[in-house]
């Protein structure tokens, strides 16, 4: 039970991160940025590139994070602000452009075999049941953290407060004197430090590659579509949730369903799940399951 | 060469079915699908299922057209009362779950490794007559898709999609059920990509589950937004530039000599860069949508 709870927890971290920053800079920006997974794949392989400069590993993820977050105000500026003059389908087209000319870039500077931090290996401890490494309990630590400094700044800082507000209503905040531009932008350099963050995470626990981005593209959409797209903390719990379904798929015996003593379905389905998860959701709640907002047609 | 051109051709007229039957959805019903490879794969293997039964082409015709037909009215049911961003999503979801289904499900699908041998098209004919009977075949019905889609979207029916993509609130207000205008343009343009699947079949003479991975879709994408969104010609024109480029990358890298990531860097960037280039500074593609046009 422990177990299944940690790998609960650890498939959550795996997720949340990225999901949060797509839930954040959608609030502002009223598009699903599919390059956003990308983001997170840039953040573990410029940590991995800083790290390979002589870096500490510390530094050079808050390095890597920070100039992620560049990249996003960047390609918002000069990519995403464009397109979305022409509505929001076309700029989630844009973003699926962008995220398959950083494929390129990938594959062009890192090429196509997988990589790892520089770390020291540790034995796996023992917490109560449950087995779990160093690197993993660092990744929960990271993204716990990161989600506590984000709830503070949304609701006990000036910014976050102008955040929601530009979030709710863009022309009533503009009247109080909000620089909706100057806050959009914040929002979207972190979401970038976010999702960049989340990646580093994702590339602690194992290995990075140029799919990585593909591969967690719809779990995270998943997270935060369920969890209401524009609510940041919805996404985290959009995250748990896709996490159980993964892991349980994966751990309980259909056997005696159709008896027969043993019978698990193969792990490929774990993600199949939440895409599942996803479209039911969709069905019955068309804006994800904390949003009470409607829109028509 | 001569045999390269064939291919590249037939592949051309496979591509130029997809993108006039996503034009159908994207372009004029406004329909946002990111899972349109899947409507494809009903065709391909609808064509491998028949023949690892034994029960003939026609039955693989007639299957995968069921399959995608049944695929379109689940998409549409999903897209009743979603945005397009979300549906887009959606879709793409779906499409993942069947291919998860098709690399797992080896019973029926004969998982990763897919189904092999299905006959070619013309198989009997002597070598240089065979595949251009094939390509003949896939022009024909490219072009009959092609007036097909011109009929469709020309007339009142054709306005009615437009309106649909453009003013949802408007076409409902005037007495058109959305539902079943969104419903029509999915079930025939998953017809007609079943169409294109089963073909594509019988020409690889393979299917498996690596041909439908959602990078497909996104190539179709690109192609009807550099050939031009709302124009059938356009779709067409755009596949076939794209299929063009991207069969000649191989050759560029032999020239220059460069590692083989380049083929695969350089086919996300045309297709990338190409989607972007044209969404940045020319939006309506080479082929522009008509405003207006003629009213039945």
């Amino acid at each position: 039970m422990v177990q299944f709870l940690s790998d609960v927890l650890i498939r959550t971290v795996d997720l949340a991160l990225i999901a949060v920053g797509l839930s954040c800079v959608y609030s502002l920006i009223r598009f699903p940025n599919i390059a956003l997974v990308q983001y997170a794949v840039a953040g573990s392989f410029l940590a991995l590139l800083l790290q390979g400069a002589g870096l500490p590993l510390p530094v050079a993820g808050l390095l890597a994070c920070l100039l992620v977050g560049g990249l996003a105000v960047l390609l918002n500026v000069t990519v995403f602000e464009r397109l979305l003059a022409s509505g929001s389908a076309i700029a989630m087209v844009g973003s699926l452009a962008v995220t398959m000319i950083l494929s390129a870039v990938f594959l062009v500077v890192f090429g196509p075999d997988s990589r790892r931090f520089d770390l020291d290996s540790h034995p796996v401890i023992r917490v109560l049941d449950a087995r779990l490494t160093v690197h993993q309990l660092t990744a929960v630590g990271l993204t716990a953290g990161a989600v506590i400094v984000l709830t503070l700044l949304l609701f006990r800082t000036t910014l976050g407060r102008s955040m929601r507000a530009t979030a709710t209503n863009r022309v009533l905040a503009a009247a109080t004197g909000i620089d909706a531009r100057l806050i959009t932008n914040s929002v979207v350099f972190l979401s970038g430090v976010l999702a960049a963050l989340g990646g580093i995470g994702l590339a602690l626990k194992g290995e990075m590659n140029i799919q990585l981005g593909m591969d967690v593209l719809l779990p995270v959409f998943a997270a935060a579509i369920l969890g209401g797209l524009g609510n940041a903390l919805g996404a985290v719990a959009g995250a748990v949730i896709i996490a159980t379904a993964e892991t349980l798929v994966t751990n309980v015996n259909l056997g005696p369903l159709v008896g027969e003593p043993l019978l698990f379905l193969p792990a490929s389905y774990a993600t199949a799940m939440s895409f599942l998860i996803l479209v039911a959701a969709l069905l019955v709640r068309p804006h994800g399951l904390f949003v009470s907002e409607v829109k028509r047609v | 060469m001569f045999e390269f051109l064939i291919h590249v051709s037939t592949m051309a007229c496979l591509f130029g079915l997809l993108a006039l039957s996503l034009n159908l959805q994207v372009g004029f019903a406004g329909l946002v699908n990111f899972g349109h490879i899947a409507l494809f794969g009903c065709g391909t293997y609808g064509a491998a299922i028949a023949f690892a039964n034994q029960w003939g082409p026609l039955a693989g015709l007639l299957l995968g057209g069921a399959a995608a037909a049944l695929l379109a009215l689940a998409f549409a049911r999903l897209g009743r009362n979603l945005g397009a961003d979300y549906w887009g999503i959606a879709t793409l979801s779906i499409a993942e779950i069947l291919r998860t289904f098709a690399t797992n499900e080896q019973w029926l699908t004969g998982g990763a490794q897919g189904i092999h041998g299905l006959p070619m098209l013309f198989g009997s004919l002597p070598t240089p007559w065979g595949p251009l009977a094939t390509l003949a075949l896939c022009a024909v019905l490219l072009a009959a898709c092609w007036a097909l889609c011109q009929r469709l979207v020309n007339g009142r029916y054709g306005l009615a999609l437009k309106l649909l993509r453009e003013e949802p609130q408007l076409a409902s207000s005037l007495g058109y059920d959305l539902a079943a205008l969104r419903r029509t343009p999915l079930v025939i343009s998953g017809l007609i990509a079943a169409v294109a699947g089963f073909l594509f079949a019988h020409y690889a003479t393979f299917v498996g589950p690596d041909q439908l991975y959602s990078a497909e879709t996104f190539l179709i994408w690109s192609m009807l937004i550099v050939g031009g969104l709302g124009n059938n010609l356009g779709a067409v024109a755009g596949a076939f530039l794209m299929q063009f480029l991207l069969a000649y990358v191989p050759f560029v890298k032999d020239a220059l000599g460069l590692p083989s990531e380049f083929v695969a860097a350089m086919r996300l960037t045309l297709v990338g860069g190409g989607l972007l280039a044209f969404l940045l500074w020319r939006t309506q593609g080479l082929i522009p949508e008509r405003i207006g046009g003629r009213h039945a």
